[in-house]
């Protein structure tokens, strides 16, 4: 069934780019199938039984018996979100570019074979499978970037290639190193965790660290995010909208994968991670603040955001990691709804530079509003799904490390001066107006459906909770929480 | 049959629900624009008297199953929120005296809406006035049936709110918007008292509930100061001493509104809360004693200050005041039955004289009887009762007057000390070299704009992209140095002696 969902889109691809049709019939074929592979997820999600055993939809089959890995697909209730996330995602991107002018078979195809990849990685149940699909999201996302992006598009795409293909060289090495010294020679997620548990403290050090690079590079922690402000910020919009909205989500994934793998590295490294977590959180927060490009400053609040999936990681209690799921959701749909409306201000405008633009209030009434709509979500204002995960990871945070958490709080005042300073040009009135057109109708319908799932979330929280408690608490339940 | 009767009172909800959810629908039709004109007017005030009728049949219903059977009691229909040490529950207490005072208010409610139809046409306000109408039914009922002081002071809040809103109906005129902040402001100090009296309840008792309020023994301290915060509250609403003045001044409103307020229900409901917490009083007989002091002295002022009223409602309004002077005298007393018939028959017929009082001119053909002799002939009796003990005055002098010099200080310091330092919106400028709408102001604004400029220097060292980045120079640097290596490998000499070397290695 999973090897349905993943290649799915795989077909759509096909289809797209072998089809001899105008940029509009190419957008109609792309919708149909990302809309055919959400319902599909969404089915998928419906038979997923929460209390159920730990993995689900699971099939393997011997992939290279004398290496010992297998093609096995399978989900829990964390990666199943991450499908969700992805499939709700594509979706938006695909939607949001109609009025794609060029390259519109190359985008399309891209986009759809980037969907497959994601599912891949999110699914996998081996680590040579994991990383066989963690590579593949380069290779679209490479020539996406390097096509179709902005002006520095092709730095932007080397620097993003390089980086991250650095850090997962570091994965794989530290996955052979796993692989050698755990016993059974076996590349399946279960028998590596068994394997990796019984490993002495420096042995799963070592590893971790490897593993660590490979996702924090991704996620991104502070000295490793030199790719993100200018891959984000010159890849087209809906790109973006990936980008930030499921790529990163994949180092925090893999992350949590590496501590189901490596509990007593984690353990012992617990208090260095939250470190990191603080300091990705200010620094990405502070830069922010610095950018007047407002792409720029979007990208490096993704840093600051993403810092509190880390600390809700490294809180390696029941209440921190479900913080830290529940901020993989919600940024993903923040930054989603963020890189949107900047996507299509820049699409209207051809700048990003904030002092560019005059006010939107009064010329382009839904522009405005879900430009405000979007970084009061981010700011994670109650009633939006960030505010429930913030409070999940300050609560877990707490817990572990008393006051420290203020720091976070820190971040969120930053966030607010930033978010309020572009409210305040954008959606008040005062300046004169930008005389941009407003959003069209699929436009609308896009960011809708981001705002009404952030919404929604925020307030009603309970399904997305109960998806994920059961593989939150088996994750809590190594650590002793 | 017998089984619907039993299920009852798991129904109560809807007593306060139906007069909200009518305020709801209406609100709704003045929001879309439906209720506009002549036309929309019966609607809304068909609506609210179905609502007010449902609600006074249903009650009506339980009495007579609570006459057959006995009072159904204190029951929780339901958690409304979890939490740790203590929960706030939807439950109800129906009793003897709960159900009475709520039929009591629900007739009048019922009846009031009735009068307001026609008594209001063609006001600029009519949807405003049934909106906030069933607001108001909402809240008192709440008062009077919920089970636990959370949920009774949600119905007082949403009194006291109403109450404010209905004396300043005719906004437009700086008099009733200014005695409505009056009254709300002095409301605010009863409500204080509540949410003391509830606070500590959660903090000492765990519970709202109002049986664990009144049904065990507390110690001597914990009981009086819980019972202080009740009274305080109880007194505040039901405008006795200090509290009287601002009853005189609600009168601004419409008068089916003044009706309902001040003439019959919601003034009772400190009187009410009194009796719903007599058991816990009677612990403190001090407490008690001021009860009856506070009763005794407002009685004897609200008769005063009535004997030289010249306008109707001001009369009526000051007689309700020692009405209910008295009833906080038998309560004080202990006498909690007679106080609960004494409120029961007061609100009904007040309500009666309130919605006369405009005709009442026409009714009474001779003059009103003047102040008495005996006061005429005491000259500063007199003036004092013409005045009302100057209790405005008072207020304004030792109250309102200080907290605004008091205000108008602070706001010097704020602008000359405060506002620099933390920095004001508009007077920021970009700080260092950050670009020009990047601006910051007062001491976290410098300090950030400082920690920003430090970072995006590390920044622009740190990732590849920047022009001179330091790790760019170096990669640069070492792909030269790779470069010439591999130069150097190219040509033969040093080919073969890499193959030489090589072999070397394996042999």
């Amino acid at each position: 069934m999973l090897k349905a969902l993943v290649f799915l889109p795989v077909l759509g691809a096909a289809v797209v780019a072998v089809l001899p049709l105008r940029a509009l019939a190419l957008w109609r074929i792309a919708l149909a199938f990302t809309l055919l592979v959400l319902g599909y997820a969404f089915w998928l999600a419906s038979g997923f039984d929460a209390a159920g055993p730990a993995i689900q939809f699971f099939e393997s089959q011997p992939w290279n018996v004398r290496l010992g890995s297998h093609f096995a697909l399978g989900v829990d209730g964390i990666s199943l979100a991450m499908v969700l996330l992805a499939a709700a995602l594509t979706l938006v991107a695909v939607l949001v570019s109609r009025r794609m002018e060029t390259g519109a078979r190359l985008y399309f195809t891209l986009v759809l074979l980037l969907e497959s990849a994601m599912f891949g990685v999110f699914t996998a149940r081996d680590w040579s499978l994991f990383y066989v699909f963690w590579e593949a999201t380069l290779i679209p996302l490479f020539f996406l970037i390097d096509r179709l992006g902005g002006r520095n598009r092709q730095r932007a795409a080397l620097n993003f290639f390089l980086y991250t293909l650095g850090g997962s060289v570091f994965m794989l090495v530290a996955l052979l190193f796993l692989y050698d010294a755990a016993p059974g020679h076996s590349f399946a997620m279960a028998d590596m965790a068994e394997g990796g548990r019984s490993l002495p403290l420096n042995v799963q050090l070592l590893i971790f660290a490897g593993l660590f690079i490979g996702f924090g590079v991704k996620m991104p922690v502070f000295p490793l995010h030199g790719w993100l402000p200018l891959a984000h910020v010159e890849a087209p919009s809906p790109v973006s909208i990936l980008l930030s909205g499921v790529l990163l989500k994949m180092g925090a994934y893999g992350l949590i994968r590496a501590a189901e793998t490596l509990p007593a590295a984690l353990l012992a490294t617990q208090d260095w991670l939250a470190a990191l977590a603080f300091i990705s959180l200010l620094y990405g927060g502070i830069l922010a603040w610095r950018q007047q490009d407002l792409k720029a400053m979007v990208a490096y609040s993704s840093i600051s955001h993403m810092g509190i999936v880390l600390l809700g990681i490294a809180t390696l209690n029941v209440t921190g990691l479900t913080g830290a799921v529940m901020q993989m959701v919600a940024h993903g749909l923040t930054a989603a709804t963020l890189f949107l409306v900047v996507g299509l201000l820049y699409q209207r405008t051809h700048s990003r530079d904030l002092a560019d633009y005059g006010t939107l209030a009064g010329g382009a009434p839904r522009f405005a509003f879900f430009t405000a709509f979007a970084l009061l979500a981010a700011l994670g204002l109650p009633g939006s799904a960030g505010f429930i995960a913030e409070l999940h990871a300050l609560i877990g945070g707490y817990a572990r490390w008393g006051f420290w958490v203020t720091l976070v709080g820190v971040a969120m005042l930053v966030g607010a001066a930033y978010s309020l300073r572009v409210i305040g040009r954008l959606c008040l009135r005062g300046l004169p107006p930008a005389g941009v057109a407003d959003m069209t109708r699929t436009e609308t319908l896009a960011a809708g459906l981001l705002g009404a799932a952030i919404v929604v979330l925020g307030v009603w929280p309970a399904p997305l909770l109960g998806l994920v408690a059961g593989s939150v608490d088996r994750i809590g339940r190594l650590f002793g929480a | 049959m017998n089984g619907v009767l039993s299920r009852l009172p798991d129904f109560v909800w809807l007593v306060p629900g139906l007069p909200l959810a009518a305020a709801a629908v209406t609100a709704a039709r003045v929001l879309l624009g439906r209720a506009r004109g002549d036309d929309g007017e019966p609607p809304t005030a068909r609506l609210a008297e179905i609502a007010a009728l449902g609600g006074l049949v249903l009650l009506l219903a339980i009495d007579v199953k609570a006459l057959l059977a006995g009072a159904p009691g204190h029951r929780v229909t339901g958690v409304w929120l979890p939490g740790g040490e203590w929960e706030g529950t939807l439950s109800f207490l129906l009793d003897a005296l709960s159900l009475a005072s709520a039929t009591t208010a629900a007739l009048v409610g019922w009846l009031v809406t009735r009068f307001s139809a026609a008594y209001l046409h063609r006001e600029a306000g009519f949807h405003r006035f049934f909106i906030v109408l069933g607001a108001f039914l909402a809240g008192i009922q709440l008062v009077f049936l919920s089970g636990n002081g959370l949920l009774a002071f949600v119905g007082w809040e949403l009194c006291g709110a109403t109450s404010f809103l209905l004396i300043g109906y005719a906004w437009q005129r700086p008099v009733a918007t200014g005695n409505a902040l009056f009254a709300f402001a002095t409301n605010r100090a009863g409500d204080a008292g509540f949410m003391l009296g509830l606070g500590l309840a959660a903090a000492w008792l765990g519970s709202f509930e109002w049986p664990a309020l009144t049904g065990g023994l507390l110690p001597a301290v914990t009981a009086r100061i819980l019972a202080v915060g009740f009274v305080v509250a109880a007194l505040a609403k039901s405008a006795q001493l200090p509290f009287t003045p601002w009853i005189a001044r609600a009168l601004e409103g419409p008068t089916p509104s003044s009706a309902i307020f001040y003439g019959s229900i919601m003034v009772h409901a400190g009187v009410f809360l009194l009796l719903r917490l007599h058991p816990l009083f009677a612990q403190v007989p001090d407490v008690l004693a001021g009860i009856l002091i506070a009763g005794a002295l407002t009685a004897a002022y609200a008769w005063l200050v009535g004997l030289v009223q010249t306008d109707v409602k001001s009369a009526l309004v000051f007689a309700t005041v020692f009405q209910i002077g008295l009833m906080f005298v038998a309560i004080g007393l202990g006498w909690t039955t007679l106080a609960t018939v004494h409120l029961c028959l007061h609100a009904l017929w007040r309500a009666w004289q309130f919605l006369l009082a405009p005709s009442w001119l026409a009714l009474t053909e001779a003059p009103p009887k003047p102040a008495p002799a005996w006061l005429r002939r005491r000259q500063w009796l007199y003036t004092a009762a013409l005045q009302r003990f100057w209790l405005d005055r008072l207020a304004f002098a030792l109250l309102a007057r200080p907290t605004e010099s008091f205000a108008r200080d602070v706001r010097g310091f704020e602008a000359h000390f405060v506002d620099p330092t933390l920095g004001e919106a508009g007077r920021g400028r970009p700080r260092g070299s950050a670009p020009p709408l990047v601006s910051a102001d007062g001491v976290p604004g410098r300090l950030l704009a400082r920690a920003a400029e430090v970072l995006q220097r590390v920044e622009i060292h740190l990732s590849l992209r920047g022009r001179g980045g330091a790790a760019e120079r170096l990669l640069r640097q070492g792909g030269a140095w790779l470069r010439t290596v591999e130069n150097l490998l190219e040509q033969p000499r040093y080919l073969m002696m890499a193959v030489m070397a090589t072999f070397v290695v394996i042999l």
